[in-house]
Parts: structure tokens; sequence; C-alpha cells
């Protein structure tokens, strides 16, 4: 059964957190139908890359990465849900304070109210499971019945149940009296109530609802462990209020090859004692002192069994069983003592943990095998209590953060080398970079780039055609003009008349040619000027980045040789404490798993004080009577 | 009082005892929305745990692992900050929209002509793309200037069959961080899929 739960326990906080990223989400699915989903657009990417390790249930590199996008405004389209699932994965990561407080933040009208229910429902059960039942109380109690009826039901429940834990038997009882849950969960909630109404010593009002139990025809394993646990504590209830006839037939209810078997043998051998049937209680007895004796109704047996036969006057066979039972507990009381020495000195958690996968943190994460070693056998009850799982899960969460700072270290001592290089290379380069930018006269530059563009200006103004030709264009336009010149200067000579002729066909022609390319050569004069511009400005600018590279690195490099050195001091400071918290949370772990083992030996050494005193008594009736028996 | 009865009355008491503690526990299905509870009956042994104890441990260990986590997260905006100034950072990342023409294998980057990145997928990779997940494929330093991108990606295209495509883009890398998205989405009308690398200013 556990290896069902744990199966299903992702899909529990999955359930929050896919709650908690609506529109990164939405309904995408692997195989669409047909008609396809309508495409999403990526709003923040960075947001987007949260969700990349998120959705691989790496939750402590998806908060990290979040956490940083926020620091960088990043995020700034999806902030809302951002902070929702940031809430989630602190709650995923057992951060329930910190969750706590963003949800009390957010969790306000605007947000939906499936969101706000799931959110408080998650909540309210992560806090239960650690303990803080007023805390559990007041987040389950803000979800309202507008949420799937599972999940309803589930709340429901656990607020039954920590009025429970917190004995308040009659706030659950009316709780649980008004029970309107899903049909599976029924069951549970008869069984709680039957329980409350024993605990407030009400049987006649418990009996209908644990017989309902008792009864349930069902093929579910869980079901049927629920019958038989019903039937069980029906059984023994009956038993302590003296009606051992009735308890025998609720107790044969329960399967022999359960969980709960052993202790319902042991019940049926009681409930035939309580009708003075001692030689009908030896056939389950007996069968059960056959059991493993670490289970606590098999220590039992090891009395009951010699008990009913000294009923039966078999005083030899009870003396043979009292003498077997204090030779077995002697053993196993060595046993328990050579495992408390054990956890003492030994590493029990870290041997616990060796084969744990510990690459992810997750929220779900239990123990769910031990160790082969003498000690685990006792410590099997402990596994099952929230206490201890939480607490092994806050030690191994920690270890995990230790390796994860270990892991930063080799990279914090590389920039530091990091930086020490760039100095130098900085030291290296200022002087030539000093020289270029001496020898680079920027404002000179800029300065005949307006001229040139000025003299384009008038070019254009003046339409002088023939200050854009070719140089050997502009060589012939000067000759022309040399010849106009001399043919003004002569303007009666009438031997001219035929080279002024020649001039003006040969000036008209010249004049032709520049004027047809002037528009195509002024474009490309004035390309030529815009060109020059964005280089000076691309030369402006990366002068303005050399000076600032130039004036800043140093600053920049110390400022992060502050951060390196701040950062490393935390981290000293941090693996201090980690190593000291780890520590206390190793010797409270021990200390339970101590207490546990203690509560075993202080049950064994009472039987066995019992099985001792039966004995006396045994052998002070066997001396006593033979006087008489030797008497003629 | 008659000693075989007192012998009696402790075995059941310590019988009940044990019988609550298994028995009676509170009780609450392990289904789709499970509490795996198994809250001892008060007195029974290895109830009596300390919880005040524990509550004061682990608000320790909440605090703690709050610094840690904000530690982590300064030593990564540090990390990438001291590697990956704005002035020359260049991130590239890959989304997958929808995806029922590809299932995507692996992808390869090269920039101005030099493979950057070549990524296989974990089956679990691609998971979380389709479920809306962005990759940060690769994150590097470029100079400011113009400079061409090249992706391919492989992968299962319709029918099963195998696929190779290409996209490309020429962008340029000012004095902030620049960012690409190498898209993967679906082109409904053609029933195939479609490559795009989206720059975003």
């Amino acid at each position: 059964m556990q290896s069902v739960i744990n199966s299903l326990r992702p899909l529990v906080l999955s359930g929050l957190l896919l709650a908690l990223t609506p529109a990164a989400a939405p309904a995408k699915n692997v195989k669409p139908d047909p008609n396809g989903l309508p495409p999403q657009d990526v709003k923040d990417l960075h947001y987007g890359d949260v969700l990349f390790y998120f959705y691989q249930d790496d939750y402590f590199d998806s908060i990290t990465r979040l956490l940083a996008a926020r620091q960088l405004d990043r995020i700034p389209h999806t902030q809302g849900e951002a902070e929702l699932l940031l809430g989630g994965l602190y709650l995923s990561l057992g951060e329930h304070v910190e969750a706590g407080r963003i949800f009390e933040e957010l969790l306000n009208k605007n947000t939906s109210e499936a969101v706000r229910n799931k959110a408080w429902f998650y909540l309210g059960k992560v806090w239960y499971q650690r303990g803080y039942l007023e805390e559990s109380e007041r987040a389950l109690r803000q979800v309202s019945d507008k949420i799937d009826p599972r999940i309803s039901a589930e709340r429901y429940m656990l607020l039954a149940q920590l009025m429970m834990r917190q004995e308040r038997y009659d706030d659950a009882i009316a709780a649980l009296s008004n029970w309107h849950g899903a049909p599976d969960w029924t069951a549970y909630a008869q069984f709680n109530l039957g329980v409350a109404l024993v605990r407030k010593d009400r049987l006649a009002d418990a009996i209908p609802y644990l017989d309902r139990v008792g009864r349930i025809e069902t093929r579910s394993e869980e079901l049927l462990s629920l019958k038989d646990k019903a039937n069980l504590a029906l059984g023994f209830a009956l038993l302590q209020a003296h009606r051992a006839a009735d308890a025998r037939p609720i107790l044969q209810r329960i399967r022999l090859e359960g969980p709960y078997s052993s202790k319902a043998l042991l019940g049926v051998g009681w409930a035939d004692v309580g009708v003075g049937e001692f030689k009908r209680a030896l056939v389950p007895w007996l069968t059960l002192r056959k059991r493993n004796l670490l289970d606590s109704a098999v220590q039992e047996s090891f009395l009951t069994v010699p008990y009913a036969y000294n009923q039966l006057s078999a005083t030899g066979q009870a003396a043979d069983f009292y003498n077997s039972a204090i030779e077995s507990f002697d053993a196993e009381l060595k046993r328990i003592d050579d495992s408390i020495e054990k956890i003492r000195t030994g590493n029990l958690l870290d041997r616990l943990l060796d084969d744990d996968k510990k690459d992810t943190l997750t929220w779900y994460w239990q123990l769910t095998t031990l160790p082969d070693a003498p000690e685990s056998r006792y410590l099997y009850t402990l596994l099952a209590s929230n206490e201890f799982q939480e607490g092994l899960k806050n030690y191994r969460e920690l270890n995990y953060m230790s390796r994860n700072l270990d892991n930063w270290r080799g990279d914090v001592a590389a920039y530091d080398d990091m930086l020490d290089t760039r100095q130098e290379a900085y030291k290296r380069r200022v002087p030539k970079a000093d020289a270029v930018m001496a020898a680079t006269d920027l404002g000179g530059l800029t300065q005949k780039r307006v001229d040139f563009e000025s003299r384009i200006n008038e070019i254009e103004k003046s339409k002088d055609v023939a200050a854009l030709g070719t140089p050997e264009e502009r060589q012939m336009w000067i000759r022309l003009k040399r010849v106009e010149d001399y043919l003004v200067a002569h303007p009666d000579d009438p031997e001219l008349a035929e080279m002024r002729e020649k001039h003006r066909l040969m000036r008209g022609v010249m004049y032709w040619r520049l004027s047809a390319s002037f528009k195509a050569r002024l474009w490309n004069e004035r390309r030529s000027v815009k060109e020059l511009e964005a280089e000076l400005k691309e030369t402006q600018k990366r002068a303005v980045l050399v000076k600032q590279a130039r004036a800043g690195m140093p600053t920049n490099t110390g400022a992060f040789a502050g951060r390196v050195a701040a950062v490393r001091a935390r981290m000293d400071q941090l693996q201090q404490r980690l190593a000291g918290i780890s520590a206390e949370q190793n010797r409270f772990l021990q200390a339970l798993a101590i207490r546990e083992l203690e509560g075993q030996k202080l049950r064994i050494s009472t039987y066995q004080i019992q099985a001792r005193y039966e004995l006396a008594a045994i052998y002070d009736r066997a001396t006593n009577d033979k006087p008489k028996a030797q008497q003629p | 009082m008659n000693p075989k009865f007192r012998v009696v009355s402790i075995m059941r008491g310590a019988l009940l005892a044990c019988a609550w503690a298994a028995g009676a526990a509170l009780a609450a299905p392990s289904g789709p929305t499970a509490t795996p509870d198994a809250v001892p009956a008060p007195g029974a042994p290895g109830a009596a745990a300390a919880p005040d104890d524990f509550k004061t441990l682990d608000q320790e260990v909440q605090g703690l692992k709050k610094d840690v986590i904000d530690l982590n997260k300064d030593l990564f905006v540090l990390e990438e900050e001291l590697l990956f100034p704005a002035n020359t950072q260049v991130a590239l990342y890959v989304s997958m929209d929808v995806g029922s023409f590809f299932a995507l294998d692996s992808v390869t980057v090269k920039i101005d002509n030099k493979e950057v990145k070549n990524y296989l997928y974990t089956a679990r990779e691609a998971d979380a793309l389709l479920k809306g997940g962005v990759q940060q494929i690769y994150l590097g330093n470029l100079k400011v200037g113009k400079h061409e991108l090249v992706a391919f990606f492989t992968g299962k295209g319709p029918v099963e069959r195998n696929y190779k495509r290409g996209a490309t883009i020429t962008f340029d890398k000012g004095v902030g961080a620049k960012y690409l998205e190498l898209k993967i989405t679906d082109r409904l009308a053609k029933h195939q899929p479609e490559f795009t690398i989206k720059d975003w200013e």
C-alpha cells in the first residue's frame, strides 16, 4: 500500500503547482486533439526557463532561477503567477513558513478561487504533517467548498483528524457526523467517527459506525486494511467493556494474513478467555507464538499461552512456556541494548540515507526501506510516524544543501583566479589602449566629415557638375576652361572662329556628360558621408566604451572581488550552521529512535517481570502442594 | 486482589494500548489525495513524541534553508554577471509549442559557423518543453556587431519519420544582453512542424 501512496504523492503537489502556473502551462498535452491547440507565445523567456526545471521536478534549480530572474527584473509579464509559483516551490522544498507568508500576501480577492483554495489546502496539509495544528486549521478553514470533491473530502478529514490529535473529540464528532464527502472517503469518516466516539466513552454510539466499516464488501487492499482496522478497534473496545462474547465474531472477521492479524489472534484468544474458554484460547495464541517476536502481540502471546495452560491446571507446560518466554525476552532485550548502543555510537541517519537518490529535493520524498542492519528491525514503527519522516526529510535536505554549497566552493575559488587574471590583463592592455587613444584625433575626424558634407552641399547648390567628375574629366574641364578664358580674351580674332566652334561643341559634350552623371555621383557622395558618419559614431561609441572600461575595470573587478569575498564568508557561515543543525537534527532523530527502542525494551521488561512472577508463583504452589501430597 | 486477575488486568491494559495504537489510529485513505496518516493513540509506545522539540528544530531548519536558497540565488547571479556580462552576453532558448508533429531529439547550434552547442534531449526534458518550459540551451559571450546563428533540429517528424531541419538568423549584438528563442511550433495547415528563431529585443 505504501508504494501506491508514494507513487500517487507526486501528483498531489504538482496539482497545486500546476494550478499556480495557469498561463505558463496552458492546457498543453503531448497528443493534442486533431484540431490542434492554439499557439502559445512565451511571455517571459526566463519564466519559461524556471518552468523547464519545475516540470522536471527539479524544484531547487527552479526556485534559484526564479529568485534570480525576479531580482534581475526579467519576468515583467508573469510577475503574479511567478509569485504564486514561488510560494508553491517554497512549499515543495518544505519551506512552509515562507510559503505561508507568500500565500498570505498573495491569496487575496484578486486570485482565482480555485488557485486560492488549492494553495491553502496544500499549505494546511503540509502544516498538519509537520504538527503545526493551529496553523493547519487556520489554512484549511480558508478553503471554500467550491473545490474538487476529493480535495474537499480530504480537507474535512484533515480538519477532523487535527481535532482528534488535539483531543477535541466533541468537535471531531460534530464535524464527522455531518460528513457529506465522496463515497470512498465515507468509510474513513465513519471509522474516525467511531474512534472519536469510543474515545469519549460512547461505545454504544460508536458500534454502528465501526461495524459498518467492518462489513464493507471490497477488493481494494486499502479498504480491506481499513476494514480490518475497524474490526480490531471495535473488537478491543468490546473486550474493554467486558463484552467478550460480542467481541469474538468481530475479531474473527479480520484477515489472517493482513497487517492486523497478530493483534486479531491475540484478541480472539482474550475473547475466549472472557467466556472461560481457556483451551480454545490456546489455538490462536499458539499460532501467534510462532510468529516474529518483534511484534508486540507476539510478545504478549509468550505470556498468554502459559497463562492459559496455568488456568487449565497444566502447570508443567505453563512453567516450560514461562521459562521459554524469559529466555526469549532476555535475548530480545540484549539485541535491543546492542541496537541502542549502535545507534548511539553510529551514524544511523547516514546509513538510512545511504541508498537514497541524492540529486533532487521533493516534498513527497519518504524513506520506505531500511538498511539491512540489526537495529532496522525495531525501527519500522518509527518509519510510519510523520515526526520521524519529516525530521529525516529535513536532515536529507540539509545534507543536499551542504553538498550544493560545496559544489559552489570550487567555482568561487575559480572566480578569484579569474579576477586576478583580468586584473593582470588590464595592466598589460592599458598602455596599448592609451597609445591608440592618444593617436586617434576623433575631434579632427569629426570636423573633416562636417567640412566634407558642407562641400557636397555647396556643389549641389551651385550645380558644380565638374566638381564630382573623375580626375580625367576634371582635367579636361580645366583645359576647356583655359581655352575658354583665351577665347574670351580674344573676342575679335577671326582666326579663332573655328576653334571657338570646336570649344563650344566640346564643352557642350563634356557638360552633358558631367551633368548626366551628376545626380548619381552626388548620391554616391552623400552615401559616403553617411557611411563615414556611421563609422565615426561607432568609433566614438567604442572610444567611450574603451574609456569606460579603462576607468571602470578596476572598480568593476574590485566590486566583483568584494562580492566574491562576501559570498565566500556567507558560505563559510552557512556551512557551519548547516553542520550544527544537521548534527542537532541527527541527535533529535537518534533520540526518537532510541526512545522507540526503549519503549519496546520497557514493554518486554514488563512482560519478563510478569513471566518471572508467574513462574515463581507456579513453583510456590508446587512447593506448597508437595508437603500436602506427602502427608498420609 | 487475586494475582491471576491482576496479571490478566495488566496484560489486557497493555494489550488494549497496543491495539489502539495500531488499530484505532485515525484513518484516511491513500487515494489520489492521500494522507497516509497513522496518529498513535495517547500513551502508546513511540507516541510520546516531543512536538515542541520538533517544531523548534524545524523552524531553525526552515530559516537555515531559506538562507541557503538565498545564497544560492546570489551565487547564481554573481556567476552570470561575472562570466557573461550584459555587454557581451548572448543567451539562446529553446521552446516548443504543442509538438504534435515533431518529437525533439537534439538541437545543434552554430554561431558564426562555429558549433557552440549540441544538445541531446532526455524524454523528461522534451516533456518539460511540451508542458511550457523553455530551455536555456546556451549562454555565452559575443562581441558587439553582426553575427549569424544557425540551428539544426533533429527528431521524429510526422508519421514517425526521421526529421532534420534548420533555421537561421543574422542578428545584431548591441551593448545589452541578447536573447534569441529557437521556436518549434506546429504549422497546422501543412501538418508540419515549423522552426523559427525569434530575436528578443
